[in-house]
């Protein structure tokens, strides 16, 4: 008998033991492996163990999905392991400022989107995409939306405007404060002079549930993430803000063809702490042009309304620059 | 729909699919019969896997998963009075003494019996009624969701001994520590006295494995004169269990507390952002309200077992109402599911059971199977269980200590967390020692940024005015309720505070 006991605590140590090894690399999240690299150290061998993703959002949003299928890609490029974690808290915040104290090894890299920007204007972080190594952008997305219910009177821009002129303050819109839809219903506010009450209702799937239970009249999001619900004739769309009209939703009008000025973009970008060995970064960037030029990844990402586009580190810096002004001048206008 | 159940189960019955939700279900088990391990844990480290399977055989896999580590935690708390997952707190509270007494056999036979129906009962609830469920708890916004939570938070009373004062305090400690860090809404950071680590404030397993388990491991050890004797009061061959282990007759006792429990836990399940963590404590509580004999709960009665794992197996088929009809995610398992669906290709949404029709049964099927796999290896497994009570306690709680500390680490990748488990662990052996409960404070942990939250989105919604709290029937029906528990709880607590003066007087 006490024997079996002895065999129980052992197998109790080894799976401690187990369970130990695999956090090490493994935190509760993902690790999309093709096989992996194993010659001894020096950069030119990277990876050489594997590369820990922080996504500074929860599983199910937009950030996450768009981050675990370009790691699926780019662990194949780079032939080694990706692990993907969710580090979650303070509108991404948490998760970016991990990144930042992590080792520059090469080895911690955080996936996020222009949020970033966001978050220092409004100065919820005391760091910004210039404090990053930046490895470049291999999604762009385009469809930022204004949704409202199939049964909503407002059937484009043009009647929500007169309707908010007419009573303003009264029309509710949804917004996770601080985030990047707040600012377009501050940008929208500003440009057509209207004011509508702007209520927080939270994440992404939160706005979804607000709207079907009609707890709201507007949501901004991704046309991407409620293509569903479009579908199913449960939500409709009063446009996207894009330059031009998507091909993936060839129907729906831009904000700019009825007249609104407005037009963002949604980038996923990829970022070191700084310090990070610099063959790494360019490696990791190079990976990251051959995964968005892939062909079968840009089928992938197609469905969900996504934008195949690269961003080298260089561009992507510019970029950011650009787009910090613009969302400056914004807030500016709107205070 | 008769088709699709049998196309369903097509899809899942054949050897390879069949082995990955035995493997999905031994696997989640084992993570739920781990303090501070849970099957979000288990479904998050298994999801890349499912990356390379098509999309039935990874969902096999990870309903598995779920269905096992939603299970396996009754097993610590009965033996050990350690919760294994935050959603088996409850248990301990009978199922600990009834095993103190010998009966740990019974308190399985309980647990794998109540956890399988209720577990069915939410599955049929799922296949059957998810849409017109879902659809009503869309009716569901801020006010409601405020009443729910006040109305939750009134079960203080029944589910904590002693001074009510106490109870009272715990349960704004609790609430205090659910203020630190980053404010909903306007993430203003408060508590958080310059650090960055608290910004994203406690997360509820570090807590709630700290002050359960961690001080219970260290009231052991305290007691270091009789660790040498393990399972002292433990007769292991009174464990042995005869049958099922809990004769039917006695089940049948419990018929009203086990529907009661049941649709408690559905309820909470459905909707979004509450899940098995509250289901459990809120069954209990009121199990405890309702009862003819209150005083004898947390004594060993069926009772307590009951409501706790009924209500946490039923919240399995509850959660996945919502995710499954709308595409909401009603906690963070199944958050993690929906992030499955869409890596798979599938478009999580209200058209899902319509385009993907044959997929999502293969899942209802995956459901009903890893429920009654549940089953089988609990009570394969569970002589094997009982030994671990002869482990002596210097090898096991080191292990489990580290396996807690893993596990907190787990949760957010972040290295504070388990240090939060440890702190919370020495605060909730203080607690213990000082008389103070620790229930209320978990109440108020868990359900003070659902009252925040909420309570600020209302006032949004109606420019500050509280009058739709009141007016909204939803709403107004659940805080009528909640005035009602609170003049209900006085007015029983004066009468035994008559009747016992009564009997010193006499």
């Amino acid at each position: 008998m006490k024997k079996s006991f002895k065999l129980v605590a052992v197998i109790l140590v080894a799976l401690s033991m187990l369970l130990a090894a695999c956090s090490s690399s493994n935190e509760g999240s993902t690790s999309t492996s093709s096989s992996s690299g194993n010659s001894d150290g020096g950069e030119s061998n990277y990876p050489t163990k594997p590369i820990n993703i922080i996504v500074p959002a929860g599983a199910g949003g937009d950030t996450d999905r768009n981050t675990r299928i370009t790691a699926e890609y780019l662990a194949e490029e780079l032939d080694g392991n990706l692990v993907v974690s969710n580090v979650n808290g303070s509108g991404g915040t948490v998760g970016a400022q991990q990144v930042l104290d992590a080792d520059p090894d090469g080895y911690n890299v955080l996936a996020f989107h222009n949020s970033t920007i966001i978050n220092s204007l409004l100065e919820l972080a005391d760091f910004g995409f210039e404090d990053y190594q930046l490895a470049g952008s291999a999604i762009t997305d385009l469809s930022n939306s204004f949704i409202v219910n199939a049964d909503s009177e407002f059937t484009d821009l043009q009647s929500l405007i007169d309707a908010a002129k007419e009573k303003p303050g009264e029309i509710t819109i949804a917004t996770e404060t601080g985030a990047f839809t707040h600012l377009q219903l501050l940008a929208f506010q500003n440009l057509t002079d209207t004011e509508f009450k702007i209520v927080d209702v939270g994440s992404a799937s939160e706005k979804t549930t607000a709207l079907l239970g009609g707890q709201i009249d507007i949501i901004p999001t991704q046309l991407g993430l409620v293509q569903e619900y479009i579908e199913s004739g449960d939500f409709r769309t009063l446009g996207v803000m894009s330059e031009e009209r998507l091909a993936g939703a060839p129907d729906v009008p831009t904000f700019v063809e009825q007249g609104v000025d407005l037009k963002f973009d949604k980038f996923f970008y990829w970022g070191f702490p700084k310090d990070t060995p610099q063959e790494v970064v360019d490696k990791f960037s190079k990976a990251l042009e051959i995964v968005t030029n892939n062909p079968e990844f840009q089928k992938e990402i197609e469905p969900h309304l996504l934008n195949a586009n690269y961003l080298s580190p260089e561009e992507l810096f510019e970029h950011f620059e650009k787009t910090t002004e613009e969302y400056k001048a914004l807030l500016d206008a709107a205070q | 729909m008769f088709d699709l159940i049998i196309e369903g189960f097509s899809l899942v019955l054949n050897f390879h699919t069949m082995l990955l939700i035995l493997g999905g279900t031994l696997l989640g088990l084992m993570f739920g019969l781990i303090p501070g391990l849970s099957a979000t844990m288990a479904v998050a480290i298994c999801l890349p896997i499912t990356y390379g399977m098509g999309p039935v055989e990874g969902f096999a896999l990870l309903i598995g998963l779920y269905i096992g580590g939603s299970s396996g935690g009754f097993i610590p708390s009965v033996l050990l009075n350690l919760p294994g997952t935050p959603s088996s707190v409850a248990t301990t509270f009978d199922g600990y003494p009834m095993a103190q007494k010998g009966l740990a056999g019974r308190a399985f036979g309980i647990s794998i019996i109540t956890s399988f129906w209720a577990g069915l009962i939410s599955i049929i609830v799922l296949v059957l009624v998810a849409e017109p469920l879902a659809k009503f708890a869309l009716n569901f916004g801020p006010f409601e969701f405020f009443a729910v939570a006040l109305l939750a938070l009134t079960l203080i009373s029944s589910l904590s001994e002693g001074s009510l004062l106490k109870a009272l305090i715990a349960a704004l400690l609790g609430l205090t520590f659910a203020f630190v860090g980053s404010a909903p809404i306007d993430a203003y950071p408060r508590f958080t006295f310059g650090m960055n680590e608290l910004s994203a404030g406690f997360n509820m397993l570090p807590v709630l494995i700290g002050i359960f388990a961690i001080s219970e491991m260290l009231k052991i050890i305290e007691n270091k004169n009789k660790i040498s004797t393990p399972g002292s009061q433990l007769n292991i061959d009174q464990a042995k269990i005869k049958g099922l282990g809990w004769p039917l007759k006695d089940f049948w006792k419990q018929k009203w507390n086990f529907i009661r429990s049941t649709i408690i836990g559905l309820g909470i399940g459905i909707l979004p952002g509450i899940g098995g963590g509250t289901a459990n404590l809120v069954a209990y509580g009121t199990a405890k309200k309702q009862s003819k004999y209150p005083e004898k709960f947390g004594t060993g009665i069926d009772d307590g077992v009951v409501a706790s794992e009924a209500s946490n197996n039923a919240t399995i088929g509850g959660d996945m109402v919502p995710l499954i009809s709308l595409g909401i995610p009603g906690d963070t398992v199944t958050a993690m599911l929906l992030g499955g669906l869409m890596l798979h290709g599938l478009q999580p949404g209200p058209l899902l059971i319509e385009q993907n029709g044959p997929i999502v049964y293969s899942i209802y099927a995956a459901l009903f199977i890893a429920n009654i796999f549940m089953v089988i290896l609990l009570y394969l497994g569970m002589r094997g269980f009982v030994k671990m009570l002869s482990i002596e306690k210097y090898y096991l709680y080191p292990i489990i200590i580290a396996l807690c500390v893993v596990g907190a680490f787990g949760v957010n990748n972040r290295l504070f967390d388990a240090f939060a488990l440890l702190g919370f662990g020495i605060l909730g052996y203080l607690m213990v020692k000082t008389k103070f409960p620790l229930v209320p404070l978990i109440l108020g942990f868990i359900l003070g940024p659902l009252l925040e939250t909420n309570l600020r989105r209302g006032l949004q919604l109606s420019d500050g005015s509280f009058m739709p709290f009141v007016t909204e029937p939803i709403s107004g029906l659940f805080l009528l309720a909640t005035v009602l528990s609170i003049v209900f709880s006085v007015i029983k607590e004066r009468k035994s505070r008559m009747n016992k003066s009564a009997n010193i007087a006499g």
